[in-house]
């Protein structure tokens, strides 16, 4: 996509393109210029960040709902830290506490959301495609926290912040994902980023929670992607995968994988796909380590990996903040008739 | 309809006193002959047809006004009793009279369920009281409450008119029942209509397993589980012929390559099966749940391979939209292609519409949460016409498809008109007359049926339905013909 230039805001962005989404429910929609535009935001959000006070007037005035239907510490608290950095009134409901128990549809729900007078929505839903259907009935913006194994887009930004912050351009750069892919919204998000930035993107786990992905990139290869993006490798040899890897993230393998009988064991995962230092010895010197949270720590990564230096995983945390206020005001739409510096302090 | 066509005013339900249609093209699945022609009712009887030849011939073709025998719909879900919101004998029946259908054959998953003839008075009372001249055949459950634990009262509900035996919306499940459920409705002479799903392969499936459920996170919904289920009960049919030499299975909306290749197999191999198909999955696609609205012939690349709409920009709605969803799923460009051969090559014996109405309430949900099904009974001829104007199907094999077909799958229990669905001179006039270049555009309100839960929603399709007489009455009139 190449929009034309236009003003974004404050200065120091210099963006090329003008942010147009009025939601976020994917990254597939989003052009490399627009992906570039989320990462210079996330730059200014940083310098917030960093000062001693970090609260901007961005979005003062806006009302922000946060509701989440499945449990979650993390993204729930970035959101929630990220909009009133940015001076938003959040409202925050979980789902247990929500009339969702008493059965209320969820169209119902988010016209009763709007009628309360929030502006925009970010929404955490168990089932695939939910904030889509969220975004028919709200007039406001809505933003995806994570829906079923579709999408995480703040997730898969923060993630590709953090790996531009340590390797610049990733043109070429080997990105291992690596656990179970299957049930992961964050591994479809990130096929999607990583592609678009022309990463050499390999997914890897064991081949029951791999299904369907060997076809996903069958249909990329040799340039056949969509506009832009490049293939990736699948494969379930981890060795192969990590060899000479510039970044390795490994993904949360949840127990029910197990009950579900799609694998035999914890310990037969560990052994055979865990992310020891003994398999990273085979990545680049300086590989980073990752893992978009919560881990089991001895099952998909072992423990003195998640600590070592390279490892920047308490720092996908820090930019998730950064990442999720640069969202927040993209889609707020405040930079096209805010004065100059709203977020300049 | 104005310039070849002389018909009296008259009412919905009412004998056609005076119907000429000159000038048409006259398609007759029993003759086997379509050509230009005139016909003649009166005091609801066909009582001339005449095929023109020569200079009285010039200029009509098939893309213009058809007359046709009057469609049957092996598979429609009428709501009633139980869910009436929904669908309600009434508005089913109008709404088959404006696809062209004279017969439907209601299946038995009602609330009750149709497992014993109780079920099957209310139902013909509500058609009575409609005053519709569609005919109502009726299917009865195989097993009580469509539990799929003791067969219902089969002998009953054959002795009632049964025209098929179904659990419909779900399979019979336990391969024992299937056995004895085919052995006791071969003693009756009556086919089984199973729905072929493997339900351990598809709990909590969402879209076709497959490039698009992948992509868009949705549980995949596996071809295998359709094939496993065709290929088991086509094997416990052969195991019960010795004893129950009148077994007939029936296996309703196959949408997969391989199951249908089973039937082929089953079909060569001489044993009594038959099987239709739906105009959605032939017709539509898995990618129309990722947001792609195009045929499903324009979905396959040259190679026969199904396109990307992710690279080629045919997304064109929103991902999602839960009136895609339907069992079985819409399935990938290649197995759609497969149902359509099936159905050019006569393995398919019949399309039947699977009209599944459901609320809004039911629909406006997430995807995994919303009910399955599509609102189908007017779209049909729609969708099959597109097939022949893509010239994937000859307009011929689309009307044998929805008369003779289903017809002959029926057998002895074909209902009021027998297998022979074709135009009978002397006998009650029973016919669709559709504008085949004239289409219209299928919203909310166009629609008859309660259920608006359509993908097709603001498309416009071919062939316009301008008048339907079932029995020598009225059931359909194109306000605007």
């Amino acid at each position: 996509m190449s929009a034309p230039a236009g003003p974004v805001g404050p200065s120091g962005l210099g963006a090329e393109v003008a942010w147009t989404q009025k939601h976020l429910l994917d990254v597939d929609v989003l052009s490399a210029a627009e992906i570039s535009l989320v990462m210079k935001t996330t730059d200014a959000m940083k310098e917030i960040l960093a000062r001693p006070i970090t609260k901007v007037p961005a979005l003062r005035g806006r009302n922000v709902t946060i509701i989440f239907y499945e449990a979650s510490t993390r993204t729930r608290v970035s959101f929630e830290v990220a909009a009133k950095n940015l001076s938003a009134d959040v409202v925050n409901i979980a789902a247990s506490a929500s009339s969702v128990s008493k059965g209320e549809s969820l169209v119902d729900t988010i016209r009763t959301i709007e009628a309360l007078g929030a502006h925009m929505i970010v929404m955490r839903h168990g089932t695939s495609g939910a904030p889509y259907l969220a975004a028919e009935v709200f007039s406001g913006s809505v933003l995806n926290g994570g829906d079923g194994w579709h999408a995480h887009p703040s997730q898969a930004l923060l993630d590709l912040y953090t790996m531009r912050a340590h390797l610049g351009d990733l043109r070429g750069r080997k990105v291992v994902i690596l656990g179970d892919v299957l049930h992961s919204r964050v591994a479809r998000s990130n096929v999607w980023t990583l592609t678009a930035m022309g990463a050499d993107l390999w997914i890897c786990g064991p081949t029951p929670i791999l299904r369907g992905f060997d076809a996903w990139a069958a249909r990329w290869a040799n340039g056949r992607g969509p506009n832009g993006h490049g293939g990736f490798t699948v494969t379930s040899d981890v060795d192969a995968a990590v060899a000479d890897a510039d970044v390795v993230m490994a993904l949360r393998l949840q127990r029910e994988r197990m009950d579900a009988g799609l694998l035999p064991s914890l310990r037969e995962y560990a052994a055979r796909f865990g992310l020891t230092r003994e398999r990273l010895a085979a990545a680049k010197p300086d590989a980073l380590v990752m893992h978009p949270g919560p881990m089991n720590e001895g099952v998909e990564i072992a423990a003195d990996v998640a600590v070592l230096d390279r490892s920047v995983i308490t720092e996908q945390v820090a930019n998730g903040v950064a990442v999720r206020m640069a969202l927040l005001y993209l889609l707020s739409g405040v930079h096209g008739g805010a004065p100059e510096g709203a977020i300049g302090g | 309809m104005a310039e070849t066509a002389r018909v009296a005013p008259m009412r919905i339900g009412e004998p056609v006193e005076l119907l000429e249609i000159s000038r048409a093209w006259l398609v007759d699945p029993v003759a086997e002959r379509e050509g230009p022609g005139e016909i003649v009712v009166r005091d609801g009887v066909l009582e001339a047809m005449t095929w023109l030849a020569g200079d009285e011939a010039e200029g009509i073709g098939p893309d213009g006004v058809v007359v046709a025998p009057g469609f049957i719909d092996l598979h429609v879900h009428l709501r009633e009793p139980g869910n009436e919101d929904a669908e309600t004998v009434a508005s089913g029946l109008a709404a088959a009279a404006h696809g062209g259908f004279t017969s439907v054959c209601a299946m038995a998953n009602t609330t009750p369920a149709a497992d014993e003839p109780g079920v099957f008075a209310r139902v013909r009372g509500a058609a009575a009281v409609s005053g519709s001249p569609v005919e109502l055949l009726l299917h009865g459950a195989v097993t009580v409450g469509r539990g799929g634990e003791r067969l219902a009262a089969l002998g009953e509900l054959a002795d009632a008119g049964a025209v098929g035996f179904s659990d419909d919306g779900s399979p019979v499940q336990s391969p024992v029942i299937l056995r004895n459920a085919l052995l006791y409705a071969g003693m009756l002479g009556v086919p089984l209509f199973e729905h072929a799903e493997d339900p351990a392969l598809t709990a909590g499936a969402e879209a076709n397993e497959g490039y698009v459920a992948t992509v868009l996170g949705l549980k995949g919904w596996p071809v295998a589980a359709e094939v496993a289920a065709v290929e088991r009960a086509i094997v416990v049919l052969g195991a019960v012929l010795p004893d129950a030499p009148g077994a007939r299975l029936h296996l309703t909306h196959l949408s997969t390559a391989g199951a249908l290749d089973a039937v082929r197999r089953a079909k060569a191999a001489g044993l009594p099966v038959t099987c239709d198909v739906t105009p959605h999955h032939l017709g539509l696609t898995d990618e129309w749940v990722a947001g792609a609205r195009r045929w499903a012939w324009e979905a396959l690349d040259g190679d026969g391979v199904a396109r990307d709409p992710w690279a080629d920009g045919a997304l064109v709605a929103h991902p999602y939209a839960t009136a895609c969803k339907v069992n079985p799923p819409l399935r990938a460009a290649e197995d759609a292609a497969a149902v359509l051969a099936a159905l050019v090559d006569g393995t398919a014996d019949a399309v039947a519409t699977d009209h599944a109405p459901h609320t809004q309430v039911d629909k406006e949900a997430e995807f995994g949460l919303a009910a399955n099904g599509i609102s189908g009974v007017e779209t049909a001829l729609g969708v099959l016409l597109a097939a022949v104007g893509a010239r994937r199907l000859a307009l011929g094999r689309a009307i044998e498809a929805l008369t003779t077909g289903p017809a002959h799958v029926l057998g002895g229990r074909a209902g009021r008109r027998g297998e022979a669905r074709g135009l009978v001179e002397g006998a009650a006039a029973d016919l669709v007359v559709f504008d085949a270049g004239a289409g219209w555009t299928v919203t909310a309100a166009a629609l008859t049926s309660r259920g608006t839960n359509t993908p097709l929603l603001g498309r416009e399709l071919p062939g316009r339905v301008l008048l339907t007489v079932a029995d020598g009455r009225l059931a359909y009139r194109d306000p605007e013909a």
